[in-house]
């Protein structure tokens, strides 16, 4: 695999994309907020690919992390600022929960739409390097060492941040998930609840259905296959 | 793929923090930032992505060509210029050049009368077409139709218009079985040209086949169905317009297929196989669907590869095919090695069948072939692409 991608055989990317678009993508909406910026990533970084095959090693194993180290410089560039990402995160999740929808006023649906905003206000409240620990290690299950390739960091580095990252990311999490459920202090530590930084993303939309008088039948926007 | 697997394996040299428990807790928070990509965007970006690949390995092709006679003499420029139109185009290689091919290749089966009104008389017919079996492997398949799929649909198929036709031109060939005076034997006809016209809507058509006609004109496909009315389109009798409005869903378009061509031919994947492979020869279906046809066939199991096929008008290429286990026949599908561009299909025995007929049809014998030779929408019935172009020309003269 390693030897066809370096000799530039075009068969090779294709399947290169059909095992790991889906992993790129959703590893680019982590680090972007945004799902259609997400897609630029992904494309952007296939294309990166192919232009840097010649300084993948030779010896190795998947190139999964290979892929996904791109994704991550390649939205890096996207998103420079980290205050561009809150706004874009705040914007998705408010998004998330609005959506008037009559289809969807089924409660475990609804209860996705909140993890996803939840998800995405918790990302925001991290360091950028933080972030993309935690979506190459939380998010696409990469251990240490191929986070470590990915990023081109230390190992050790990426152990202590996402050591960190996840403590910030579970009381961000707690917080977020208990307060409208009214199940507050159920799960949170004492530790986690000094670090959360407070809701910068404004309150939270009542959760009830809203729009009742809205289209019965939503646009295909979660594709049909 | 295996987003939100949480792996353990290394946790362990990290301290006891992170059990695993956590870290399915932790990874549960983004269970909902993963989904598919938006319907249709999967194969979007992919042909985008392949696109890009073709060009720019073209440019660097074209860059090394440039930048090897600027070290060299200069008269070393031409050879390095000619490079850049290496790419062949077998699709539309004139047939001409085709009877040169076959005649090398097909070598004792095609005898050529010097050109002069080879139509005028009956189709000579000669001894039984032959050929090397070759190697059948089913791995490998989803791969080669993906990039056949693909470079398919980079291919530019025009519109068309009512009143325009589908001019089809192939080099064909076939195998039967003669019965002279209870006598049975192998026969073929030899390699020749057909061309046929067919208007959008399927109720006007034209075909010059000699194997078929009776005369050299050829004969009309303006004909009613038995009970008069015109023809409507159909998966078996594919019209323009009908395969313009079909799903090109790979999925919905394989359902529709097993559907429509219920109880009939040998097996139901042979004849869903054999369905697809009749729309890729003589059909110009828009790039879309013909794209998608090749997706479709990918789902239909007992496919294989074939690593070295040859076509009526002599070009190797590698075939994807299917055999059908009742008549012991393997359909097959030739694409060229490098391009992928189809070039023609071909049936070939594979199998000796044990009743009468099946004894005189040895394995290697190819039963048709046909090579698409050329597919052109035109502006009239048995109008050539070629005189097409010298009527613009004309009206300069005067």
């Amino acid at each position: 695999m390693r030897t066809r991608v370096r000799a530039g055989d075009p068969s090779v990317f294709a399947e290169l994309f059909d095992a790991y678009s889906r992993a790129v993508y959703n590893h680019a909406f982590r680090l972007t907020a945004d799902w259609s910026t997400a897609e630029d990533v992904m494309a952007t970084t296939f294309m990166e690919a192919w232009r840097l095959r010649g300084r993948v090693d030779p010896e190795g194993g998947s190139l999964r992390p290979w892929l996904l180290g791109i994704a991550t410089n390649t939205a890096r560039n996207q998103f420079r600022s980290n205050r561009r990402y809150r706004r874009a995160a705040g914007a998705a999740a408010a998004a998330e929960t609005a959506v008037p929808d009559h289809a969807d006023a089924v409660a475990d649906r609804l209860d996705d739409r909140r993890r996803l905003a939840t998800a995405l206000t918790a990302l925001a409240t991290l360091r950028r390097p933080e972030r993309e620990v935690i979506a190459l290690c939380l998010g696409e299950g990469l251990d240490y060492e191929a986070a470590a390739e990915a990023l081109g960091i230390p190992v050790g580095t990426v152990a202590s941040r996402l050591s960190r990252a996840r403590k910030k990311l579970r009381a961000v999490a707690e917080a977020q998930l208990a307060a409208p459920k009214g199940e507050a202090g159920r799960t949170v530590t004492g530790v986690a609840a000094e670090k959360v930084r407070g809701n910068r993303e404004g309150p939270r939309l009542p959760r009830q259905t809203r729009g009742d008088h809205a289209n019965a039948i939503r646009p295909a926007q979660e594709g049909n296959r | 793929m295996n987003a939100n697997t949480p792996r353990q394996g290394s946790d362990s040299d990290s301290g006891s923090d992170f059990d695993s428990a956590e870290w399915e807790q932790d990874a549960q928070l983004l269970s909902r930032t993963a989904r598919d990509l938006p319907s249709g965007r999967h194969q979007f970006h992919k042909e985008r992505l392949m696109a890009h690949i073709h060009e720019q390995a073209q440019q660097d092709e074209r860059t090394a060509a440039q930048a090897a006679p600027a070290q060299a003499v200069p008269t070393q420029a031409a050879p390095a210029k000619a490079r850049r139109f290496r790419l062949p185009r077998p699709a539309v290689t004139l047939p001409a050049m085709a009877f040169a091919l076959s005649a090398v290749v097909v070598g004792g089966v095609v005898t050529l009368n010097g050109g002069d009104g080879a139509r005028n008389s009956a189709l000579a017919t000669g001894p039984a077409l032959t050929t090397d079996i070759g190697t059948a492997t089913s791995k490998g398949v989803p791969q080669l139709l993906d990039q056949i799929s693909l470079a398919a649909a980079e291919g530019d198929h025009p519109t068309v218009k009512p009143g325009q036709y589908v001019y089809i031109e192939s080099m064909t060939a076939d195998t039967f079985v003669k019965i002279v005076d209870d006598k049975a034997s192998l026969a073929s006809h030899e390699l020749h040209r057909r061309q046929v016209w067919n208007s959008p809507d399927g109720t006007k058509g034209w075909l010059i086949d000699p194997a078929v006609n009776e005369s050299p004109e050829g004969e009309t496909l303006s004909l009613p169905d038995e009970n008069g009315n015109p023809l409507e389109g159909g998966l078996n009798h594919p019209t323009y317009d009908y395969l313009a409005k079909l799903t090109t869903d790979p999925d919905k378009l394989l359902d529709l297929i097993y559907k429509e061509t219920k109880g009939q031919g040998n097996s139901p994947d042979q004849q869903a196989f054999a369905t697809i492979g009749d729309l890729l020869g003589e059909s110009y279906p828009p790039a879309e669907l013909y794209s998608a046809l090749f997706r479709t066939a990918a789902k239909i199991p007992g496919v294989v590869v074939v690593d070295d096929a040859v076509d009526a008008a002599g070009r190797h290429g590698v075939a994807v095919a299917r055999v059908d286990a009742t008549s012991g026949e393997r359909e097959e599908w030739i694409f060229d090695k490098k391009t992928h561009v189809f070039l023609g299909e071909r049936s070939v025995q594979v199998k000796q069948l044990k009743d009468e007929e099946g004894a005189l049809v040895k394995p290697g014998t190819v039963n048709f072939t046909s090579a698409v030779m050329n597919r052109a929408v035109v502006d009239g019935m048995k109008q050539t692409p070629s005189q097409a172009s010298p009527t613009s020309p004309a009206s300069q003269a005067g």
